[in-house]
């Protein structure tokens, strides 16, 4: 005897409703990825801050230890809170037309290397000043957060300039490009709370 | 020693020990500053991981919303 779906024959069963992907296995991979890099950091601000309260008279930074450039690191923001916003130009403009995106995402990579390039000087400079891991918690935490959020730029970078010779090559796809955008956009969006957590 | 007594004593010892007990990293610091940045990285690191799901819950309702729309605008796509 069997059991079965007698009831139900399958030439009658309804149809399952196959409703459109809400977001593509990239970008949710990504945003996954991103919650986590979020907590890190956000790890990383507390610890510093706790740190921070700690010192004897609030002397922050500590004396003897070289000043950070606020002014200059304030203009290299600027590059690349501009660089996120014109990979969103770049976003818009490869939904109309694949190649119109070539200028914008070139410009958001240059805007970005300038960030990262810049930043690397800085470093030498301040190695140069006496400001390492091991000179105070102050250049510990210094090279700890400012140094992860390099290593995050670029590979979000290479992101960028992978999805570039995808486009060159006419490969790009939206999701692709929405994955590597997604987590530029958290390279720079994560950057001005730790400049005023660690420069200010 | 009766077994009742022993229990009283080691309750009263039980009474004693947080006196001695540093197990809050908050306790043995009295800086209102260090408090502070106790209690605030707490509620930060304990609200943005709720924050961040709520905000991913919240975007996928509205992309959901967003597509049904668009296939219902659009019957060729169903």
């Amino acid at each position: 005897m069997s059991i079965g779906f007698a009831a139900y024959p399958t030439d009658r069963r309804p149809e399952p409703v196959r409703r459109a992907p809400l977001v593509s296995n990239g970008v949710l991979g990504m945003l996954v990825f991103i919650f986590t890099e979020v907590m890190f950091f956000a790890g990383l601000i507390s610890a510093h801050s706790i740190v921070k309260s700690q010192v004897a008279g609030q002397l922050w930074p500590p004396y003897g230890q070289p000043r950070l450039p606020v002014e200059e690191t304030a203009l290299n923001t600027l590059a690349l809170v501009v660089s996120g916003l014109v990979l969103v130009l770049a976003w818009f403009a490869f939904r109309r037309e694949p190649n119109g995106a070539r200028i914008p995402l070139l410009l958001a990579i240059l805007l970005g290397a300038v960030f990262v390039g810049f930043q690397g000087a800085e470093w030498l400079a301040l190695l140069g000043e006496g400001l390492t891991m091991q000179s105070s918690t102050y250049g510990g935490f210094f090279y700890l957060i400012v140094g992860s959020h390099a290593v995050h730029a670029v590979a979000a970078l290479g992101g960028l300039l992978w999805a570039f010779r995808r486009l060159d090559l006419g490969e790009l796809t939206a999701s692709q490009l929405a994955t590597v955008s997604a987590f530029w956009y958290f390279v720079v969006l994560v950057w001005p709370v730790l400049y005023v957590k660690v420069y200010l | 020693m009766s077994r009742a007594v022993i229990a009283v004593l080691a309750l009263l010892l039980l009474a004693v020990l947080p006196d001695v007990a540093h197990a809050c990293p908050v306790c043995f610091d009295a800086r209102d500053e260090n408090r502070q940045a106790f209690l605030a990285t707490t509620v930060f690191l304990t609200l943005l991981p709720l924050g961040m799901v709520a905000g991913a819950g919240l975007w996928l309702r509205k992309r959901a919303r967003d597509v049904d729309a668009e296939s219902e605008s659009d019957p060729s796509d169903a």
